[in-house]
């Protein structure tokens, strides 16, 4: 086989030598798969083009014996001992270019035709002096032994080269990683440094935290999706293809964050587990940023939403504020500065505005708590001193109606944001004022159960009917019966905001014509603290 | 006849002429600021009983307008502002506001906060006999309301100094938060214990020599306040 045939069979440069260095990588079996053959050329090619340049290096060795025997035969006449050094010389030429095989041959060859040309009687295999004998085995242990050196030799500097390349690429690694660019997926950007530096067909990385894989590299990796998934759940190493394709779990402190696949590399197994390393350094080290990132970007748009909240409720409030101190004046003066008909004009006016600042408040309360990312000011308070203070702030609303207490003696404390908690009381017991005919009682209760503070608002109206119950809690919700009532629909979808951001649910109990009861509980203050 | 001269301080036109008809028509003098700036040039040149004061206002805003105000007068001042968060109510009254009325309010609940800031405690302790107290470095000299703690001088504002006056009166008793609230402040009141929690802080402030760690205005936790007096 001639150089131009064997590049027309599409082998690598690296194939067409002679003596290459691939047979050395073969020598790590455990992680390794074959060489330069690409991904979708068969396999049995590969071996046969093994056999073939294997075949070709035994007949170039063997011919350089042949090629001393003739010389020495023919030609230059000397005795048998120098002959010897000769194949001895031969052999270690052989020894260095080629591998043990050839050498191993070449000592058996040689030592044939040491024995048929240059021991008498010459022309046989017969030894006939047993001092030749010893010769000869002198001869064949010398000459093996010097290919066995020669080859480990050979062996160990291919190993050290192998050994200095894998560190010049897990450094070349090592250094991408730590230079990631941010405006890419840390991920995609080390699988694209592992293709490159490690010189990978196929490089697939799969990151379990943000559920993605990415793929480098000049081949594709049909159907890897799932082998990486399933590599990380396992935290199992898959190979598959006779070993052409490795999967293998990314670990850090033994939890697996996510899985590598590649085709036909060739790396020892120290190297490899130092690049996972190096790789889950890298995903933890983004993954981390991103936190970092994103609890910023959270704060900030809190802080903005919380800015035009401030800048909304001022701007609303501050018209209503003239309206009101208007309004209020005249209501306020005595009977006799207005008639009949001005002060129910004005009092018309006057409810407006009172409306619409409820609404404008329900609204940005609302706005501040929905979607529950916000910050809980929570402290330890008595259950009692949260109703009593939620009573205090629903007079104006709900006049001259009959309040039954039924707050358990001994309740533990809680652990809640009272401002936040005293609201939503506040919210369930207009909503129960609203919803239950004028004059008819509303309890409020507080009891203990199990490690929380259950309180519950009850009232006597007309009920509310199941599927009514699911949607009540809905924003702009308002019950059937409440059309003509005043308000925003937005009391009961506050109150769940509110509840659920302290990790707790509200439940309505409700019966046609039977009332209404809205409970709640709250979690308990831890033992040992105290006010 | 004028019950009490207001300034009334809010960068809002129509609130201002809302409160100049309102106020006007119930006997108060009143003139009016834009800014704090203006505030501040006004009262320099001129006396008042009571300023209204914006806290959500452009330039230095109503908390800086406040604290500047505190550091030349103890005028009493009254803090307007939309938002009825207690972190807001304390930041107002820490800044030495006597009062606090959250936007939009009825013309009544405003006068009514005004009459109770204005008014005084009918008892006071020159009554009693009680001018001036020494008591292990703390001098308090009732009769100009100015304290001296280890040389250094402060005045108290009105109700400071009537808060002060009552527990005076009253020395090694617990008072309980509504009574406190109620004498000093007025029938009306009974419940806002951050007054009292802002108020009692800021008198620790100026007669304490440790305030963090008081020695004469000390709490009974759940029960109220007790003025220690060593016999």
């Amino acid at each position: 086989m001639n150089r131009s045939e064997v590049l027309k069979s599409g082998s690598s440069i690296k194939g067409i030598l002679p003596w290459g260095h691939h047979e050395v990588r073969t020598r790590y079996p455990s992680l390794m798969v074959t060489l330069a053959e690409s991904n979708n050329r068969p396999i049995s090619e590969s071996v046969l083009q093994k056999v073939a340049r294997l075949t070709l290096r035994l007949l170039l060795a063997l011919s350089l014996i042949a090629a001393i025997t003739f010389v020495f035969v023919r030609h230059i006449h000397v005795n048998a001992t120098s002959v010897g050094f000769f194949y001895l010389v031969a052999i270690l030429v052989i020894a260095t270019l080629g591998g043990l095989v050839e050498a191993t041959v070449s000592s058996i060859f040689a030592m044939l035709c040491f024995n048929f040309f240059f021991f008498p009687p010459i022309g046989t295999f017969t030894i006939a002096d047993p001092q030749n004998w010893v010769a000869l085995f002198a001869f064949l242990t010398t000459a093996l032994t010097a290919s066995q050196l020669s080859a480990r030799l050979k062996r160990q500097r291919k190993e050290a080269q192998d050994r200095q390349r894998e560190m010049e690429r897990l450094y070349v690694l090592s250094r991408a990683i730590l230079l990631t660019d941010i405006t890419q997926p840390t991920a995609k950007q080390i699988a694209q440094q592992i293709a490159n530096a490690f010189e990978c067909p196929a490089v697939a990385l799969y990151d379990r935290s943000a559920n993605e894989v990415y793929l480098a590299g000049p081949e594709a990796f049909p159907n890897i999706d799932g082998k990486l998934r399933e590599s990380t759940i396992r935290s199992s190493v898959i190979r598959e293809k006779a070993e052409e394709i490795l999967i293998t779990p990314i670990r850090l402190g033994g939890e697996p964050i996510g899985s590598l696949a590649l085709t036909h590399a060739s790396l020892s197994d120290a190297a490899l587990q130092s690049m996972l390393n190096l790789v889950a350094v890298g995903l933890e080290k983004a993954r981390a940023q991103e936190e970092v990132n994103r609890a910023q970007v959270a704060r900030q748009s809190e802080e903005l939403k919380s800015t035009l909240l401030d800048a909304l409720a001022h701007e609303f409030k501050t018209p209503l504020t003239s309206i009101k101190a208007v309004t209020t004046d005249l209501l306020s003066n005595p009977e006799e500065s207005l008639s009949q008909q001005q002060r129910g004009l004005v009092a018309i006016a006057d409810e407006g505005a009172d409306r619409l600042d409820r609404l404008v408040t329900e609204a940005i309360q609302l706005a501040r708590i929905e979607g529950g990312k916000f910050q809980l000011n929570r402290e330890i308070h008595f259950p009692s001193s949260l109703i009593s203070a939620a009573l205090r702030q629903t007079n104006s609303l709900t006049d001259g109606r009959d309040f039954k207490l039924q707050v358990e003696n001994d309740l533990p404390l809680v652990f809640v944001d009272a401002q936040l908690i005293v609201l939503m009381i506040v919210h369930l017991i207009d909503n129960a004022a609203k919803y239950s005919r004028p004059g008819s009682p509303i309890v409020i209760g507080a009891k203990a159960s199990e490690k929380r503070v259950v309180i519950y608002v009850t009232d006597q109206g007309p009920g509310i009917s199941e599927d009514e119950q699911s949607r009540i809690f809905d924003k702009f919700y308002r019950g059937s019966r409440g059309q003509h009532l005043k308000g925003s629909g937005m009391g009961l979808a506050i109150a769940r905001e509110i509840i659920r951001a302290h990790g707790e649910e509200i439940l309505v109990r409700s019966n046609p014509d039977q009332g209404s009861e809205f409970c709640f509980s709250l979690p308990i203050a831890p033992v040992g603290s105290s006010e | 006849m004028s019950v009490g001269r207001v300034l009334v301080v809010d960068d809002d036109p129509q609130i201002r002429r809302a409160m100049k008809a309102t106020l006007t028509s119930r006997g108060y003098e009143v003139s009016d600021s834009r800014t704090g700036e203006e505030a501040l040039d006004k009262l320099r040149s001129e006396t008042y009983d009571l300023v209204l004061l914006d806290m959500n206002m452009p330039g230095i805003g109503g908390i800086e307008t406040c604290g500047l105000i505190r550091s030349s007068s103890d005028i009493a001042i009254i803090m307007l502002t939309v938002s009825s968060s207690e972190k807001d109510k304390v930041e107002a009254l820490d800044a030495g506001a006597d009062d606090y009325v959250t936007k939009p309010f009825s013309m009544p609940e405003l006068l009514a906060r005004i009459r109770a800031t204005l008014r005084r405690l009918p008892q006071a302790p020159d009554d009693s006999g009680l001018r001036q107290l020494a008591l292990e470095g703390v001098e308090i000299d009732l009769s100009s309301r100015q304290v001296t703690v280890r040389g250094r001088t402060s005045r108290l504002t009105a109700k400071e100094f009537d808060l002060l006056s009552y527990f005076l009166i009253r020395p090694n008793k617990t008072i309980s938060h509504r009574e406190l609230l109620q004498a000093v402040w007025g029938p009306d009141y009974g419940e806002e214990l951050e007054y009292l929690r802002v108020f009692v802080n800021r008198l620790r402030k100026k007669i304490e020599l440790d305030p963090s760690n008081p020695r004469f205005l000390v709490t009974d936790a759940w029960a109220g306040y007790r003025f220690h007096l060593p016999h």
